[in-house]
């Protein structure tokens, strides 16, 4: 079958509610995405690449491109957000090297596909949002998919999560004009911080900052990626 | 002779094309700028090929409707111009339901869809607007030229009445102000009918303007106005407009628009930021405003940004900032210690905001007594005064969003070519700096271009070794770029090199620097500027400007697009690397003026060629059908091609684009508007007057490249506005006048020999006019404006000796155009 009548059938099916006799079509699609699409690109780390394989990106996004779930692509979300390229979803947990001890934060929950993908690898996810209503989206889909070890919070990124602090990765979804210094405040030693940077609209680079055991930190700038901005309060 | 009733009736006919012609150009300019605050400013472009699509396909509709029009022509006339009056606000509200959006072009195709179809909705006012005019033109063929004439004058008037409009009125107002002169015209040309059918009409279009008309412009949700709004307390508390952009001062306690590292700055210890104000400009570019209240402690995180760095150089500087915007380089000025600021701002809107509704926000920042502001373009101030500054900063003006997309790419700037950076060079004391901050780009290229463009002043500064004079530091996302008067001394180039470490800047260009002292903060995969700018000062320059896979070689002025990056070699390499998807978000307007001039050409193709084979006279002289095509569209491409080079000409003397937008296509559209009736009412049109024409302005045109430059920096440059402005219509009225004569004189010749062919002519005129728009763009940034003139030049030549042919091998009068002669006479009889 071709790759645009799997997702005709695909979408045909969903919208027929038939979604438990489908549900082994999406996990053929999944598999299909992380292989060719994360797996292929170098990454390789076991606990990501499971957690690719286990959430179901098609109840992340909005109904009418639920054909497209699996495709490696950003997809909108409304509010000007998208949820991000599922190999970027991938490069950035994988960058994080966290594991099921971690405490992990997220600035921009968004539809809330990174948080779950985040809770399936380690043990807590505090995300914050700041569209209210995406925050709202983003904590029912939590609670209806069974994610208890994500916590949503609607408010500001900028100054991070105080109260759960230090973290052992920070992960920010959204573009940003400057690294907010709280978050970096926030991040235990030896921790990560994975971030885009660059305005909207135009190619990105996707940061990585490392706070080293004696709290020296360090920057990489890895690649070009697009996201969309860094809304902050 | 005409009897009086005739006579009235082809006065109310010109009357009313000269309104309609007005009105087309207004709605044109008030498309573009609808359309770049919705969506982005490259929409501009795609407004020029709309209109040739609506212009292109009158000529193709009339061509086709010949037979049918014949005795119906008032009806056309008429029924077109209403048209036109109705479609112009509807066309927009159309627009507005259409749900694209540019973002998604490259990964939906359904975009591509709602893209096509905003075109055609758009298209269809021009569409009825052309064939309003050309009928009128038909209809009235024996005074071509001063019909032509009239509807060159109205244009004019339109596009100064618009530019008054969009200081006033909120730009999706004006479709509806502009329907009422449209709804005039239809009653001068329609008699009775006509009034009735204006009437109603405007009834009509009043009650659609206060039901459906938008106060807010549906943005997208992807620019910079439509995430600041879902900030709780986000507010907009002023709003201005002028042709150029929309500017709205916003405040929300969430804003902190602050480029810059900060990695390291120690908010616990020093607080948090001062609140901040915004300004938006089009919606898609935020400025902030800082909330100054006069204790500069507040601002210590000015002194962690890139921009800081000459101040640890400079003892008590005297500084010049070019583009004060809301006050942030101001603001690192007094950190830094400055002694005396003169601030100068562009845009004489900016002030007012905030002095206004942002003085909670700009706290009199400027009214300080060691601040002295202006409103003045940069360079233009610099080249006006023959003060010198310790420190001249180029702050980062262009901090939009959009411009970091590359969709300035097709702008010119005036502000970074070589020889403005020369002419800032010369205005610094002996030791002097001059600093410029720009964005970093993925992939490298807008420093690169920077830094060459700076070593190439240097040179022309007579400066042996330009290496010793410069200084270039990044953070994660800005770099600021150092040139000094003297080489740099062992003291300042250690202070460089502190100040980079304690804030964690990495050093891309010094004197002494290894390249193992490169790349520590900051680690790229490779370090590119360091290894681009040894290339630049060691290496072969030339070898590497061609071998980058950007365009980098500095911007002159004659190639003053220094924001265009992009070269079809490089195109391969992108692709490979970043797939094409990436392409549009990297090099947009360049993109998108080409997929305009794709469309535009493949539009052209279809709809030229179209007529011509189904007309009934497709069999009639092979000669005069290619001497046609080569005359009407050379005509096209060459007026556009000079009004072009004309505007970038006199934008450098007039300072302000704005000016010299509105000077040079006023000026153009008047006097050749005054061509086209002297030559009808003085001259025999025809391949005499079209020659002679062409003659006097290549010469002029050639008089202009070798004059225009030595007297634009000359002691001119520091005249009043009014007296350039005078001095500027002084130098384009012979130009235009001449221009104005050869198209109206091949009308008139085609009208008496070959008049099927009318509406072909002016549908190939239309578009080539409107494609020598993009044609021009693209032709100055590969190949600078000299050269663009000379094109003109050349096709105004080829126009000239296809005309001398065509009426060499057609001496014959067609029969229909004796018969009109006999009934014109008897009637007059």
């Amino acid at each position: 079958m071709g790759r645009r009548s799997t997702t005709v059938f695909l979408v045909a099916a969903f919208a027929a509610g038939q979604t438990n006799l489908y549900g082994d079509l999406f996990a053929m699609r999944r598999d299909a995405m992380v292989r060719e699409t994360i797996e292929n690109r170098q990454v390789t780390d076991p606990a990501t690449l499971r957690a690719m394989r286990a959430v179901e990106r098609h109840r992340f996004v909005l109904p009418e491109l639920i054909g497209n779930a699996y495709d490696d692509r950003p997809l909108p979300i409304g509010f000007g957000q998208t949820i991000s390229q599922p190999y970027i979803v991938a490069l950035m947990t994988e960058l994080l090297q966290v594991n099921e001890d971690s405490v992990v934060l997220e600035i921009g929950a968004g539809s809330g596909y990174q948080a779950a993908v985040l809770a399936e690898i380690v043990n807590r996810v505090y995300t914050i949002e700041i569209v209210p209503e995406l925050a709202d989206l983003s904590a029912n889909r939590m609670k209806e998919l069974g994610y208890e070890n994500v916590v949503v919070k609607e408010g500001d990124g900028y100054f991070g999560w105080e109260e759960h602090a230090p973290f052992d990765g920070i992960i920010v979804t959204a573009a940003a004009t400057h690294i907010p210094p709280p978050l970096i405040e926030q991040l235990k030693p030896g921790g990560r911080l994975v971030i885009p940077v660059g305005p909207p609209m135009q190619v990105q680079n996707l940061m990585l900052i490392e706070k080293t055991e004696d709290g020296e930190i360090r920057q990489r700038s890895l690649m070009p990626v697009r996201f969309v901005p860094f809304t902050r309060r | 002779m005409a009897t009086p009733a005739h006579t009235n009736s082809a006065v109310r006919d010109a009357l009313a094309v000269g309104l309609v012609s007005g009105c087309g150009i207004a709605y044109q300019i008030t498309l573009m700028r609808i359309f770049s605050i919705v969506h982005w400013h490259h929409f501009a472009y795609l407004m020029i090929s709309v209109a040739m699509l609506g212009f292109g396909a009158s000529g193709t509709l009339l061509t086709l409707l010949r037979p049918w029009m014949a005795g119906r022509e008032r009806q056309v006339l008429v029924g077109s111009m209403a048209g036109f009056a109705g479609a112009m606000p509807l066309a927009v509200l159309a627009g507005f339901a259409i749900p694209f959006e540019t973002f998604h072009l490259v990964s939906d195709p359904r975009h591509i869809a709602y893209l096509f179809g905003l075109s055609l909705v758009l298209a269809l006012p021009f569409l009825l607007c052309a064939t309003a005019i050309a009928t009128a033109l038909i209809m009235h063929r024996e005074r071509f030229g001063w019909l032509y004439g009239i509807n060159m004058t109205g244009s004019a008037c339109g596009a100064v009445a618009v530019i008054a409009l969009l200081f006033l009125l909120p730009p999706a107002a004006i479709p509806i102000v502009l329907a009422v002169p449209a709804l005039i015209a239809t009653a001068l040309a329609g008699g009775m009918a006509g009034r009735r059918l204006a009437l109603s009409l405007g009834i009509a279009m009043v009650v659609l303007a206060a039901w459906a008309t938008p106060r807010n412009l549906p943005v997208s949700e992807y620019k910079i106005l439509s995430y600041l709004q879902q900030f709780p307390d986000f507010a907009e508390v002023a709003r201005t407009q002028s042709p150029l952009s929309m500017i709205q001062a916003v405040t929300s306690s969430l804003l902190r628009e602050t480029p810059g590292q900060l990695s390291n700055y120690p908010f616990r210890e020093k607080g948090p930021l001062p609140p901040q104000a915004g300004l938006v400009m089009d919606a898609g570019s935020l400025s902030a405003v800082h909330q100054y209240d006069g204790d500069l402690a507040r601002f210590a995180f000015m002194d962690y940004v890139t921009a800081a760095l000459p101040y640890r150089l400079l003892d008590r500087p005297e500084v010049l900032v070019i583009g004060a915007g809301g006050g942030t380089d101001v603001l690192i000025a007094l950190v830094g210690g400055a002694r005396q600021i003169t601030a100068v701002e562009i845009d004489p809107r900016v002030r007012p905001l905030l002095d206004g509704p942002l003085r909670h926000y700009s706290g009199g920042l400027f009214d300080r007594d060691d601040v002295d502001y202006r409103v003045a373009e940069g360079r233009g101030f610099l080249a006006a005064s023959p003060r010198a500054y310790d420190l001249i900063q180029v702050a980062l003006i262009d901090a939009f969003t959009a411009a970091a997309a590359g969709v300035f790419a097709l702008s010119e700037s005036y502000l970074y070519t070589r020889e403005a950076v020369e002419l800032y060079l010369r205005r610094l004391t002996p030791d002097g700096v001059l600093a410029i901050t720009r964005w970093i780009k993925t992939p490298a290229r807008d420093e690169i271009k920077l830094f060459a463009t700076l070593v190439e002043a240097l040179e022309r500064t007579g400066i042996q070794e330009p290496g010793h004079h410069l200084a270039f530091i990044r953070s994660w996302n800005t770099a600021t770029l150092l040139a000094s008067r003297s080489p740099w001394t062992p003291e300042q180039i250690e202070a460089i090199r502190s100040f980079s470490r304690d804030r964690w800047f990495d050093i891309s260009f010094l004197p002494g620097l290894a390249e193992h002292e490169t790349n520590r903060y900051i680690a790229l995969e490779e370090e590119t500027y360091f290894l681009a700018a040894r290339e630049i000062i060691h290496g072969d320059r030339d070898a590497f400007y061609r071998s980058y896979p950007f365009h980098v070689r500095p911007a002159t002025d004659d190639k003053p697009h220094f924001f265009q990056f992009f070269r079809w070699r490089s195109l391969p390499v992108l692709v490979e690397t970043l797939g094409w998807s990436w392409l549009p978000f990297m090099e947009w307007g360049y993109v998108t003026l080409l997929a305009a001039m794709v469309q535009g050409v493949v539009a052209s193709a279809i709809l030229i060629l179209l007529p011509l084979a189904l007309s009934r006279h497709r069999r009639e002289g092979a000669g005069t059908r290619s001497g046609v095509f080569i005359y009407f569209g050379c005509l096209g491409l060459a007026f556009m091609f000079l009004e072009i080079a004309m505007i970038q000409k006199f934008m450098l003397f007039l300072a302000y684009p704005m000016y010299a937008v509105a000077v040079v296509l006023a000026s153009f559209l008047l006097f050749a508007g005054l061509g086209s009736l002297a030559a009808d009412r003085f001259l025999r049109p025809g391949p005499k007057v079209a020659g002679g024409a062409v003659a006097g302005l290549g010469t002029l045109a050639i008089l202009y490249l070798l004059l225009l430059p030595p007297l634009f920096t000359s002691a001119a440059t520091a005249w009043s506005d009014p007296a350039k402005v005078g001095l500027s219509v002084l130098l384009l009225a012979p130009l235009a006048f001449l221009m104005g004569m050869p198209f109206p004189s091949g009308m008139t010749w085609l009208g008496h020999h070959r008049p099927p062919l009318l509406p072909w002519a002016w549908a190939i005129n239309g578009f080539t006019s409107v494609l020598g728009a993009s044609l021009a763009t693209f032709t100055a940034i590969h190949l600078g404006f000299r050269v663009l003139v000379l094109f003109a030049i050349a096709l105004y030549l080829l126009a000239a000796i296809s005309f001398f042919r065509m009426a060499g091998n057609d001496e014959t009068i067609h029969p229909k155009f004796i018969a009109l002669r006999k009934a014109s006479i008897h009637r007059a009889g």
